[in-house]
């Protein structure tokens, strides 16, 4: 016999007292700029993740639950959806996220040891953040710089032909305050 | 926007070009970028208001102007001889004043970089003929290179069918990886069923070693977007997206100031050109899944769904996007449709060879001297790209091999180096086009570790729906380890054939179905390197660090 269950999909996410954290401003983007341009909802689950990861860093378990509620999606299927796509993160990542081409092209001019040398100076792992939550070291695929390789990407800076004097540099060279680390030639509206 | 304003901005432009006797041509596309080519172009804009030389000289940023590795590049140009243009590599912000000093002398000999080499004139610049000439950022400046005139042409003077069959009579093929032809694909969208129909331009460019689609973006992003807007007039589509990855920020950054501009100019939007023609862009930026490069699985990412491909027929242009007929193509599919539409399909067909026309972009990376983006005719025999274009290979070490269509792809050997590069010859040699990218590698390289760096790859981003890709991945990656770690055995191999078989014939989509290229092709070419590692527990080239095996110790 089946079991009668609950449809969930459209019931309130308990926000625990807190602000949301898909936040009415989003919202109102959301569906004037983006629920226009498509025939369903869904389809914008996508931009409202990289919505919440550029406002927070990263994608608490309740911003999906509001985020799947916001758009009548449950929350188990926004959890897969976000799983399934290594760019959201769903744990808290550092202020700056260190990501270095592990690709052919790349390792074949020495990434391993750039990445080694961050390692090293960080005290850090590949997918770990260091302790004072300012660095999280990853390796991803090519980053389309392999003709002046080896490359990596801090938040939205790529840097390339990188060394590991050049590491320490570039490490030592960030602000305190990852908000004023921007690109200079890219403008983000 | 009517006929006549697009002529007369184009007119506006040139004559304003014309009026500045020097023009400073400044790459600003990434790879310079990260060399602080900004600083230098800040640097001579200083040098040249100091001295007054604004309205003499004109200094701006441009695309890539193909040499990565010298960046930064600049190039002078004086109006009236653009043939007597100066390259200069590798310069720094304290140039400046030389550079500008110069303009009515000699070039500043330290710097110059020469143009007259193979790496310039072997090439044929179709899809990058703007890179390096405009400035990305400014509309104008594509429209006064004739600009938006084939989109013109299209919507003013053919129906959709005749714009169907001219790109189908110059033979164009999908540059995504397959080549599947341009021309049969819009024509299925055409006939597809319904009135709502897309267009998509798959800019996921996902193969580690292809940096084209980005160059592409970064440096003519208009010339995507009227190619897209053609595209869309012709099979019918009023709606587009661009997939661009996520990684690379300025090439979104150019197209959304290039959709704003042409939206503006009301090249996108409403009633293009006064006819009931709509057609709007969006961008949809990705994710971080290589495989949601895979039609069928960038369109369940648009439609908000894990990027899973799912299996073919329908095909996408019969059934895509939300079930309507829907067509995808490459970014350097929709970059060659401009040129195709004002030259003819005649002129484009007469390049190449004859099953692969036109060009294509190569992206040069690993152990060659010259890396960098080129562009050469169809049927170019590989040894000339590596050896004249390339530059040959650095630290008079030995070419190993080239491997082209990244983890789909193979390692061809020094002994085919004299076949002709279309998609015939690659496929004949157990390679792939791909989407261009081109790893040059030298006796250092162990090819056994190379096959199980991209089987890493495909292990990390297989999807997980279809049995045979995520656990034949896993055990072909488990098996090349051992062999490269000298625990190998001869067992070990026949398991490793057997299983590129089982992948081939089963997996869902192509990521699987290509994954065995790699360790096919290496172990076609380069059987010797399989064998050293398992009989004499050694690594020709050095590279796998062996471990003696659990017996001997
Ligand atoms: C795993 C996988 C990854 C792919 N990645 C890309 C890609 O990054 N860019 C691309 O244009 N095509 C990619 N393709 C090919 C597309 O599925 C599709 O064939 C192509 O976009 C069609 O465009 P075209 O006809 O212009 O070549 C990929 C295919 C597979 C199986
Ligand atoms: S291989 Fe590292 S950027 Fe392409």
């Amino acid at each position: 016999m089946a079991w009668p269950a609950e449809d969930r999909r459209a019931t309130a996410v308990p926000k625990d007292g807190e602000p949301p954290l898909l936040t009415d401003e989003m919202k109102k983007e959301l569906t004037e700029k983006y629920f226009p341009r498509y025939p369903t909802r869904r389809a914008v689950l996508l931009p409202a993740l990289h919505m919440l990861q550029h406002h927070h860093g990263w994608i608490p378990m309740r911003a999906l639950a509001e985020v799947g509620e916001f758009l009548g999606i449950s929350p188990a299927e926004v959890l897969d959806t976000a799983s399934f796509y290594e760019e959201y993160w769903l744990k808290p990542k550092g202020k700056y996220l260190i990501q270095v081409c592990r690709s052919l092209a790349c390792e074949i001019y020495g990434s391993k040891r750039v990445t080694e040398q961050i390692k090293k100076k960080l005290n850090v792992e590949c997918g770990e953040t260091t302790r004072d939550g300012k660095f999280t070291l990853v390796e991803l695929e090519c980053l389309g710089s392999c003709g002046t390789a080896p490359a990596m990407l801090i938040n939205d800076v790529l840097f390339e032909d990188l060394t590991p004097q050049k590491i320490n540099q570039v490490l030592d060279g960030l602000p305190e305050d990852a908000h004023k680390f921007r690109d200079p030639t890219v403008d983000w509206q | 926007m009517t006929p006549e304003e697009l002529s007369k901005i184009a007119t506006i432009e040139q004559e304003e070009q014309q009026q500045h006797k020097h023009v400073i041509q400044v790459c600003v596309a990434a790879g310079c970028l990260s060399s602080h080519s900004d600083q230098v172009k800040d640097a001579l804009d200083k040098e040249v208001s100091k001295r007054g030389l604004e309205n003499t000289c004109h200094v701006k940023g441009v695309g890539c102007l193909g040499l990565c590795a010298a960046g930064p590049l600049v190039r002078v140009q004086p109006t009236a001889k653009p043939d007597a243009a100066v390259m200069y590599q590798a310069v720094t912000a304290n140039d400046a004043a030389d550079i500008v000093s110069s303009l009515e002398g000699p070039p500043v000999k330290r710097l110059v970089c020469p143009t007259n080499v193979p790496f310039f004139t072997r090439q044929k610049k179709i899809v990058l003929e703007n890179s390096g000439i405009i400035d990305p950022d400014r509309i104008e400046e594509y429209i006064a290179v004739n600009g938006y005139a084939g989109l013109l042409q299209v919507v003013s003077t053919m129906r959709p069918s005749e714009v169907i069959d001219e790109v189908m009579r110059s033979g164009l093929r999908g540059r995504g990886g397959a080549g599947f032809s341009t021309g049969l694909k819009w024509s299925t969208v055409a006939k597809g069923r319904g009135s709502t129909k897309y267009v998509i331009c798959n800019a996921d460019e996902g193969d580690p070693g292809a940096f084209m689609d980005r160059s592409v973006l970064e440096s003519d992003p208009h010339r995507v977007l009227e190619g897209m807007a053609i595209a869309a007039y012709a099979v019918g589509a009023s709606q587009g997206y661009i997939y661009v990855r996520a990684e690379y920020p300025l090439a979104v950054k150019r197209l959304k100031a290039a959709i704003r501009q042409a939206e503006r100019a009301g090249l996108l939007g409403n009633n293009i050109f006064g006819i009931t023609f709509n057609f709007s862009i969006d961008i949809r930026l990705g994710a971080g899944a290589f495989v949601c490069g895979e039609e069928t699985a960038l369109i369940a990412s648009i439609e908000g769904k894990r990027g899973t491909p799912r299996p073919r027929p329908p095909y996408p242009a019969e059934s895509g996007l939300w079930g309507c007929p829907t067509l995808i193509n490459n970014v350097e599919t929709f970059a060659n449709v401009p040129p195709i539409i004002r030259n003819g399909s005649a002129w484009f067909a007469g390049i190449g060879t004859e099953k692969s026309k036109g060009t294509k972009v190569f992206a040069l990376a690993g152990r060659v001297t010259n890396t960098g983006l080129i562009e050469v005719p169809m049927g170019i025999p590989l040894r000339e790209i590596v050896y004249d274009i390339g530059g040959g290979i650095p630290d008079g070490k030995k070419l190993k091999a080239v491997q082209t269509g990244g983890p789909s792809g193979g390692c061809i050997p020094e002994q085919h180096l004299d076949m002709p590069v279309d998609y015939e010859s690659l496929a004949k040699v157990g390679s792939i086009m791909g989407s261009g990218g081109m790893i040059i590698m030298d006796d250092t390289s162990c090819m056994v570790d190379v096959a199980k760096f991209f089987m890493e790859f495909c292990r990390s981003e297989s999807c997980g729906k279809c049995v045979p890709c995520r656990v034949g991945t896993a055990q072909m990656h488990d098996l090349l380890c051992r062999i490269t770690d000298g625990s190998g055995t001869a067992d070990d191999l026949t398991l490793l054939i057997e299983l590129c078989d089982v992948l081939r014939a089963t997996s869902l989509c192509g990521l699987g179905q290509t994954a065995p290229n790699p360790v096919l092709t290496t172990l076609q070419f380069f059987k010797h390197e399989y064998d050293a590692h398992i009989q004499k527990k050694t690594c020709p080239a050095g590279s796998c660090t062996i471990h003696a095996p659990a017996e001997v110790i």
